[in-house]
């Protein structure tokens, strides 16, 4: 990495090259990928000048790199704009650096516990990153109050809100699991008005009144979602808009949401972050469609949130499906795998019938196919395969469609021996 | 037959996949035809332990500890330690585990009263010990090795009254130091391992729940169970945890 052997020699260097670009930088802990990928579709279809960095280029040594590779020899930038997903516990130090326009926090969950630690700890990396950049506009996820909390402490920021409004209905499943039941500023259990997911929703402290803010960027509407896409309402300060995001599941309105705020925030005029999303495709293992089998889409999967969310997405289908877990317990991964007992698995009792296969993969096999067992899967349809290829050899076998649950470290060995063997782009490390 | 789970502070005290020990005991008696519930209690509720055969207490963070205190002391403090000598089957978690103790003094010296049901305290440390771990428990708490995952800064020094769960073989157990794993005291049993412990060590569970129900229904022997999944899990972790040792 070039940007590696940079910093020894030039401690400073990002903050020498941040100075002249406008940057967006995309942090929390859940849907930084997705946010990011669909801003750079909203720039594109502005016509921006821009470069963007990837998922596993996140920390200071990555963002770096993406810098020096923008500039010319003499150290001038080539790009205008840029678009900079930033890992939750590198933004203390990157923020100061790197000078962004807009900031946006996602959201925060209990994530690699062994890695990240407590959640408080995350959050307050954060603050002390935004903390050095007293100009940038916030953009924050108004239904997670663990991330509101970061607009009432001080900051001399301005902010702007996203989230999902009541009138919107997203079908919460009740979770006996919260990362955040209680008050972040005075510990009492908060009342809610309504849950999205996990602990996002209408939140308010019946002590000391914190209280959830109303968005600026609301989802007031969900008029359709299936399986490819949602078509939604989104009320923005410059009117309604229908807003077709062009991934399915719940979760992915938050990020198509804090993408058409943070992009507004950019100076795009909001109608036009609203209709690039409409035909915008992630990709790299985010909802990401193969043609194996009868159609294979791989959702990431890394902590409980998440994977509930995708699972809670399978629930919904109405096709018989194949479903794969791919459990990996590297550095990336998180080298604890706790964490899958507190997804929602349990779910998949409740459309069992549905499931005519399931595949357990990756390090950790075993113990994924421990979870399903004691989440009461049909134990009869489960095998296990420890390897990749093997895996999509049975795989590139079956007629129905698949849906793979992989762990970030399973998701990239696994995406790349099925885009050696049918097709498609070879991810970007 | 039916075990009465009291599930104490689920809301705080969640962590680590804790609640995959509550899944694991009541799928492994349902899989009998032994019926169990669980009851979940939370900050502000009465608790009366006599109502139940098995108190589980998992870990939680920092902040969500400091939540619960207050509650702590105001009542519940002195329902547990009855109820501990007076014989009830517990499991507690790290977090949890380090409550039932003493007390908790921080790496900078600020001392925190615990309920005091058993003969131990917690310091904390500046490194947190993070990892795998391999033990084996005592003759009196089953005798089978326990694969688990640990995560924490605290070091745990047992008193003279309780005995070690276990000796441990890979990983740091109570402190890093003296080779001990969780503790032991009447029917209670403390430990570090989350992972959740139980899913893959069913002689553990086998072991937790034939002593609540031989408390309520005199000696329980529970028949064996198809393993052969949770045997596979443990004994792969087992073999990759100690394949660099000779």
């Amino acid at each position: 990495m070039p940007g590696r052997f940079a910093m020894k020699v030039c401690p400073d260097l990002l903050s020498r090259l941040s100075g002249g670009v406008k940057t967006v930088a995309v942090t929390g802990t859940n849907g930084k990928t997705t946010c990011s990928r669909m801003m750079e579709e909203a720039f594109a279809e502005s016509g921006l000048n821009y470069f963007a960095n990837r998922s596993g280029a996140n920390l200071m040594s990555g963002i770096t790199t993406e810098f020096v590779m923008n500039c010319t020899l003499s150290g001038r930038m080539k790009k205008e704009y840029a678009v900079i997903e930033c890992d939750e516990a590198a933004a203390t130090k990157v923020f100061r650096q790197l000078k962004p326009k807009v900031i946006v926090v996602t959201n925060l969950f209990r994530d690699q516990l062994d890695r990240y630690g407590e959640i408080t700890h995350t959050l307050a990396n954060i603050r002390q990153g935004i903390g050095d950049v007293p100009e940038a506009v916030l953009c924050l996820n108004a239904d997670c109050s663990l991330t509101a909390s970061l607009a009432d402490d001080g900051l001399p920021n301005p902010v702007l809100w996203y989230g999902v409004n009541a009138s919107a209905g997203l079908k919460a499943v009740p979770s006996a699991l919260s990362d955040a039941s209680h008050c972040i500023h005075c510990k009492a259990e908060y009342e809610y008005d309504y849950h999205t997911y996990a602990h996002l929703g209408g939140f308010r402290c019946p002590k000391c009144g914190y209280h959830r803010h109303e968005p600026d960027f609301a989802v007031t509407k969900i008029h359709c979602m299936d399986e490819r896409h949602s078509e939604v309402t989104l009320r923005s300060p410059e009117g309604e808009q229908e807003l077709s995001v062009n991934l399915p599941a719940g979760y992915n309105l938050y990020n198509a949401a804090a993408a058409v705020c943070a992009s507004t925030a950019m100076g795009i005029p909001t109608a036009t972050a609203v209709r690039s999303l409409g035909r915008f495709s992630c990709g790299f293992g985010r909802m990401e469609n193969f043609p194996l089998a009868g159609g294979t889409r791989m959702i990431l999967v890394k902590n409980p949130a998440g994977c509930s969310q995708a699972l809670e997405f399978l629930s919904g289908l109405q096709t018989d499906i194949i479903l794969v877990c791919c459990l990996n317990d590297r550095g990336a991964d998180g080298t604890d795998i706790s964490w899958i007992w507190d997804a929602n698995f349990e779910l998949l009792a409740s459309f069992a019938g549905r499931i005519r296969k399931i595949y357990v993969s990756g390090d950790r096999a075993d113990d994924m196919r421990l979870r399903l067992k004691y989440a009461g899967a049909p134990d009869e349809r489960i095998t296990v395969e420890y390897s990749p290829e093997k895996l999509t050899d049975a795989l590139a076998g079956e007629t129905l469609p698949v849906y793979i649950l992989p762990t970030y470290t399973a998701m990239l060995e696994l995406r790349s021996v099925i885009v050696h063997r049918c097709g498609g782009a070879e991810f970007w490390e | 037959m039916k075990l009465r789970i009291c599930h104490l502070y689920p809301d705080v005290l969640n962590l680590y996949g804790d609640g995959g020990n509550i899944i694991c005991m009541q799928q492994r008696l349902k899989w009998r035809g032994i019926d169990s519930d669980v009851t979940r209690v939370m900050i502000g509720d009465r608790l009366k332990l006599s109502e139940y055969d098995l108190l589980f207490i998992g870990g939680g963070q920092d902040f969500e500890q400091e939540v619960l205190l207050p509650d702590l002391q105001s009542g519940k403090d002195t329902e547990i330690r009855a109820a501990v000598e007076d014989g009830l089957t517990a499991l507690t978690i790290c977090g949890g585990y380090q409550m039932l103790g003493q007390y908790y003094e921080t790496y900078d010296g600020v001392r925190c009263d615990f309920v005091g049901a058993l003969d131990l305290y917690t310091v904390g440390s500046r490194t947190r010990m993070i990892g795998n771990t391999v033990f084996h428990c005592t003759p009196e708490c089953g005798g089978s090795t326990v694969i688990g995952f640990e995560n924490h800064s605290g070091k745990t020094w047992l008193g003279s009254t309780v005995e070690p769960l276990a000796k441990v073989e890979v990983g740091f157990g109570n402190n890093g130091e003296d080779k001990t794993e969780g503790a032991h005291y009447k029917n209670v049993f403390g430990s570090y391992s989350h992972g959740p412990m139980l899913p893959k060590n069913p002689a553990f569970c086998d072991h937790l729940l034939e002593t609540a129900l031989t408390r309520r229904y005199g000696a329980v022997k529970l028949e064996p169970l198809d393993d052969r999944a949770e045997q596979t899990a443990h004994d792969n972790m087992f073999r990759r945890l100690t394949k660099h040792k000779t």
